[in-house]
């Protein structure tokens, strides 16, 4: 078993942030158009990586250079395999991820590719993420995205964070995303709400399924006789 | 003798058979086909087309039924059908296929539009070290809070149980007035 997908699905700084959130520890493999390349994960932190052709053993890259030149992807198709044995590989991997991710970014000068699934608009909402940050290591964040991080508590939205710093709209979405790649901030998905393209109300359903008619009191009986076979099976 | 439907929904693989099979009290009734396009074949050989059957006996005047439903999305007339008068409904993810995550978002649009029945999300297949945490899941289906997700393996009774507690409760909830 493993965790399979494309970088369309998932792109790597995501891959790097669920690392560190199990903490996991494996190998992950990535094949790209004209390339393939592989990380070492050992409780969390990327401990090696290499890129390699396909034809011939040269390889293109190797520790921190090969996690940035990866970064740059825009195609592939990856496994990532749990194997203890990662564990035991010597660090070769000087900096930390987020260091990695962000200087992808300054390399391309463009940080939307991080975000494939998600559209960054003014109306955006953020929120400071709540996802533990590894202890070991402290993330550097230059003074635009200290200062747009400082504004995502008070504001309510995107719009907000630009009128409040004055920033170019464009540069704080570009610098949102880059915090959102590193998992500083997460976006506040549109919450799922239900069209009322029926008739009767929400809370009637439950209780006609519970018995066509009954009241709320006999279909709460039903419920806990379920719950109470259900616990016991 | 009193009938209660509740609904195991979910992309392709998603796991929602092994789920049905694990709790039910009989052989679950399905109509597994052969698969037969290639990328489906790839990740399992038969796949339900119209859904999956199982029962758990309340007492002897109700019966709880489980019904799974086809997860290709061209199967999807069959959803309404499964999700009239449900009492809820349980919507899986394959916790391992990033790519069913953007699939599972359409599926709970789809089924908003068909039901107002609460609902409950479980993150299956946790058992592999190298499956996606659940909070990730809840991240990328823009989740609210409010909406149950649990970490789940399909195939061990007391996790189940513990995600269909969760619907039944999410379901009390919904029915008892504040």
């Amino acid at each position: 078993m493993a965790l399979e997908g494309t970088l369309h699905d998932m792109p790597l700084p995501d891959l790097i942030q669920i690392f560190r959130m199990g903490p996991k520890t494996g190998i992950l493999l990535l094949n790209a158009p004209r390339e393939r390349g592989v990380i070492y994960v050992a409780a969390g932190r990327l401990v090696e990586a290499a890129v390699l052709p396909y034809e011939g053993r040269a390889i293109v890259a190797a520790h921190d250079e090969a996690v940035l030149h990866m970064l740059l992807w825009e195609e592939a198709n990856f496994v990532f395999r749990h194997d203890l044995a990662a564990a035991s590989r010597p660090a070769r991997i000087i900096r930390d991820a987020e260091w990695l991710v962000l200087e992808s970014v300054r390399r391309r000068d463009d940080s939307t590719h991080l975000l494939r699934y998600q559209r960054l608009t003014l109306d955006t909402r953020l929120q400071l993420s709540p996802l533990p940050q590894s202890a070991d290591h402290s993330v550097s964040l230059d003074v635009r995205q200290w200062r747009i991080l400082s504004q995502v508590a008070s504001c309510p939205d995107l719009r907000a964070i630009v009128q409040a710093t004055e920033l170019p709209a464009q540069q704080v979405i570009q610098t949102v995303a880059e915090l959102v790649a590193i998992g500083m901030i997460e976006v506040i998905e549109r919450s799922r709400s239900r069209p009322a393209h029926r008739e009767r109300p929400a809370t009637s359903l439950s209780v006609a399924a519970l018995g066509g008619g009954a009241d709320v009191a006999a279909g709460r009986t039903l419920l806990d006789a379920i719950m109470r076979r259900v616990r016991s099976l | 003798m009193h009938q209660i439907k509740v609904v195991v929904t979910g992309s392709y693989s998603a796991g929602k058979s092994q789920f049905i099979r694990t709790i039910s009290d009989i052989e679950p009734v399905n109509t597994d086909y052969a698969v037969t396009l290639a990328e489906e074949r790839a990740l399992k050989q038969e796949t339900t087309v119209a859904l999956d059957f199982g029962t758990i006996a309340i007492n002897n005047k109700l019966n709880l039924y489980l019904f799974g439903t086809p997860g290709q999305e061209r199967f999807d007339f069959m959803w309404e059908h499964l999700a009239d008068g449900c009492l809820g409904y349980i919507v899986l993810v394959d916790s391992c296929r990033p790519a069913q995550l953007s699939e599972t978002q359409r599926l709970m649009d789809r089924f908003a539009e068909i039901t107002d029945a609460p609902f409950v999300v479980a993150a299956n297949k946790q058992d592999d070290p190298s499956a996606l945490p659940p909070a990730y899941v809840r991240r990328r289906l823009g989740l609210p809070l409010d909406v149950p997700l649990l970490a789940c393996t399909g195939f061990e009774r007391d996790s189940v149980k513990r995600v269909l507690l969760a619907l039944l409760k999410q379901v009390i909830a919904t029915t008892t007035p504040p």
